[in-house]
């Protein structure tokens, strides 16, 4: 996408996206405008100098100089960042939405290659070990204990943990979205599956995920002590998020989608000391429905290719 | 509660319809002059694609075999089966005959019995002059968009006597203009609504006979197609416009007298349309576009939107546009507007040109207008 040129007056350029365009065409009254976000996706707050010599015209100059993007009309790839509506002004911290990857153990961390590794086939699984090679079970969920775990937040030690977030700041409901094409998402205990909300033009599955009606992925976070060794939020605590991915028919019993957007030749550690692998790489977006912050979660599906 | 997606309410959305116009001048040269000329045989230029059938041309603005040709229009001509110059013997004859029944069947319709409607002169259906001859300019829908604006519509037809490809033959203009279009247009067509051309002299002596001004022709302006008479090409005593001393026009290089459209009984249809379009020597009209818009206001309060979830926007959890002062007013910068459904997918994007501030001491108004 080209610059909007902003030499004069400010203008609004604005596209449906394809995901409108295709509710747009099936008729079928899906396409209807109800509410409105507004984004920062271009802008840089570290560019805001609040401590500018030249006095506070000049904190936000670099910010309001930056150039702004045409629309994107893909619906994923528009308004990742979102501004938030908080009533209190005086506010110095905000939550924040993190991985949590030391909690009890390495249940919850993901791979040494950086990512949440996820064996799609019995096959693939039977290679690994998942507490000592930290690969996700994608076919028998219930064979491992691992998952993904997201805690929200103040990451700060300006304040205890024993004191409660503001109910305005507590996240209550989780946007998850994964291509549908690749996974969907489990309960933590693998008992639940989780309801797909819809699925868009991509193929990207949309999951709401609510405090009280999914109770077996969000949670209230009950550890309320400092606990460096299974909390990421060092300052008062929210809800928990957590699930595992199920890998998806087609990436089970195929390796099409591995060819056509991943690779053949992955090594990785395993229980035979080294094997080879079709991998895919992707991202699950977790987004606070009620903060709105953000974490991109990378996963790498693997499926054993050889010995 | 902090939120991110605010709800619009029944007045912050209203629908309204504007009609754009463009003008669209198709000037002459490309029609007859630019890729033919004399030393290219008229109907073998580069920018004229044929059809096996016969049935019509197209006219393109440039070379059609290139991906940057824009198709203009089309071009065709026919008889009713009623007409004078309907005989078997004719070259195309049921070709002819087929071209006029689908464009009146189409465009004038049919009477109470079912029998395709002929075209008429002035509208009235039930009475008067009906154009038996005629030749049709189909425009493309790229030019004419939804409609051609009323009372905007010009053809100028050279109408001199003697056959050349070269503009000689436009020495004597006539000018076809649907005059009082804007308000006196006729909606008894089943192709919507359609005003009556008239032909003026435009340059050259007297060219028309005994008077000023003839009706030559209708113009459907929802289709985009203008139906010409052939009297146009023809003079007085052959049942045309022409003044006598003017003579009938050659639209082709046929020896003998000129006869005007009369050559049509010989001739294909495909050779008319191009002796018909060696004499344009310029079209114009003004396109129209429909917009049904929704405008939708998106209205943020002084204490709406102030803080943002912008990765960049922390360090840790603390906010740094604070500078470390929580009693500093919160101030976030807006480059985007979505618009969501109820189950919150992004159904529309707009971008801001340059980024807004936006703190407790101000309250603002983003107008995104959507067209369909």
């Amino acid at each position: 996408m080209a610059f909007l040129d902003n030499s004069g007056d400010i203008i609004l350029d604005a596209v449906l996206t394809d995901t409108g365009r295709m509710r747009l065409a099936k008729g079928d009254g899906s396409f209807k405008i109800t509410q409105f976000a507004l984004g920062d996706d271009e802008i840089d707050y570290g560019l805001y100098d609040a401590n500018h010599t030249s006095g506070s015209a000049y904190y936000d100059l670099q910010v309001l100089q930056l150039p702004v993007l045409e629309a994107f009309t893909d619906n994923a790839a528009g308004l990742k960042s979102k501004l938030i509506t908080v009533s209190n002004n005086n506010l110095l911290y905000l939550p924040v939405i993190q991985l949590n990857e030391i909690w009890n153990g390495n249940q919850t961390a993901r791979h040494g290659d950086g990512v949440f590794m996820v064996a799609v086939d019995e096959t693939t699984e039977k290679k690994f070990l998942p507490g000592d090679h930290l690969v996700d079970y994608g076919e028998n969920l219930n064979q491992s204990a691992r998952y993904i775990r997201l805690d929200q937040g103040l990451d700060t030690t300006a304040f205890s943990p024993q004191m409660a977030l503001p109910a305005d700041l507590e996240e209550t409901q989780y946007i998850v979205e994964i291509d549908n094409r690749f996974g969907e998402i489990y309960s933590w205990d693998s008992h639940e599956r989780a309801s797909i909300s819809f699925i868009d033009d991509d193929n990207i599955a949309t999951y709401y995920l609510s405090l009280g009606a999914n109770n077996r992925f969000v949670m209230e976070n009950e550890v309320k002590l400092a606990d460096s060794a299974t909390q990421v939020c060092d300052g008062p605590r929210g809800t928990i998020l957590q699930f595992k991915i199920k890998s998806s028919l087609e990436l089970n019993d195929s390796t099409q989608l591995f060819t056509e957007l991943g690779g053949d030749n992955l090594t990785v550690t395993d229980i035979g000391g080294t094997s080879t692998y079709y991998f895919l790489d992707t991202f699950v977006k977790v987004q606070g429905a009620t903060t709105g912050y953000r974490a991109d979660i990378p996963v790498r599906f693997i499926k054993l290719k050889s010995d | 509660m902090a939120t991110v997606y605010k709800n619009f309410n029944g007045s912050d959305v209203v629908n309204t319809r504007t009609l754009l116009h463009e003008a669209i001048p198709v000037t002459g040269s490309i029609v007859s002059g630019t890729y033919g000329g004399n030393g290219v045989v008229l109907g073998s230029e580069p920018h004229i694609k044929k059809y096996a059938h016969g049935m019509f041309e197209s006219v393109f603005d440039y070379p059609f075999l290139s991906s940057s040709a824009n198709h203009i229009f089309d071009i065709t001509a026919g008889y009713s089966s009623v007409s004078e110059l309907s005989g078997a013997t004719n070259t195309q004859n049921a070709k002819k005959i087929a071209v006029y029944n689908q464009m009146a069947q189409v465009l004038a319709g049919y009477d109470h019995a079912g029998n395709i409607r002929r075209f008429d002169e002035d509208g009235n259906l039930a009475s008067g002059t009906k154009l038996d001859e005629v030749f049709f300019i189909n425009f493309s829908r790229l030019l004419t968009k939804d409609e051609i604006k009323k009372g905007t519509f010009q053809l100028d037809l050279g109408v001199d006597a003697a056959f050349s490809q070269n503009t000689t033959v436009m020495t004597e203009v006539i000018n076809i203009t649907d005059a009082s279009g804007s308000n006196g247009y006729y909606v008894n067509s089943p192709a919507g609504e359609y005003g009556i051309l008239y032909a003026t002299n435009s340059a050259g002596p007297d060219i028309l006979k005994s008077h000023n001004s003839f009706p030559v022709g209708l113009i459907y302006y929802q289709a985009g197609i203008a139906v010409l008479s052939a009297s146009v090409f023809n003079d007085n005593v052959q049942g045309g416009i022409i003044n006598d001393d003017s003579g009938s026009c050659a639209l082709y290089g046929l020896e003998g007298l000129p006869v005007g459209f009369q050559e049509f009984t010989g001739s294909t249809i495909s050779a008319t349309a191009d002796g018909i379009r060696n004499r344009v020597k310029n079209i114009q009209f003004d396109n129209t576009t429909e917009l049904n818009s929704a405008i939708h206001f998106c209205r943020v309060n002084h204490n709406e939107y102030n803080y943002s979830a912008n990765p960049t926007y922390l360090t840790g959890s603390k906010i740094k546009v604070k500078g470390n002062n929580r009693k500093n007013l919160p101030v976030s910068y807006i480059t985007s507007v979505g618009l969501y459904s109820a189950d919150r997918e992004l159904l529309a994007v707009a971008k801001l040109s340059e980024p807004l501030k936006k703190d407790p001491t101000m309250e603002l108004t983003l107008k995104v207008r959507l067209d369909y």
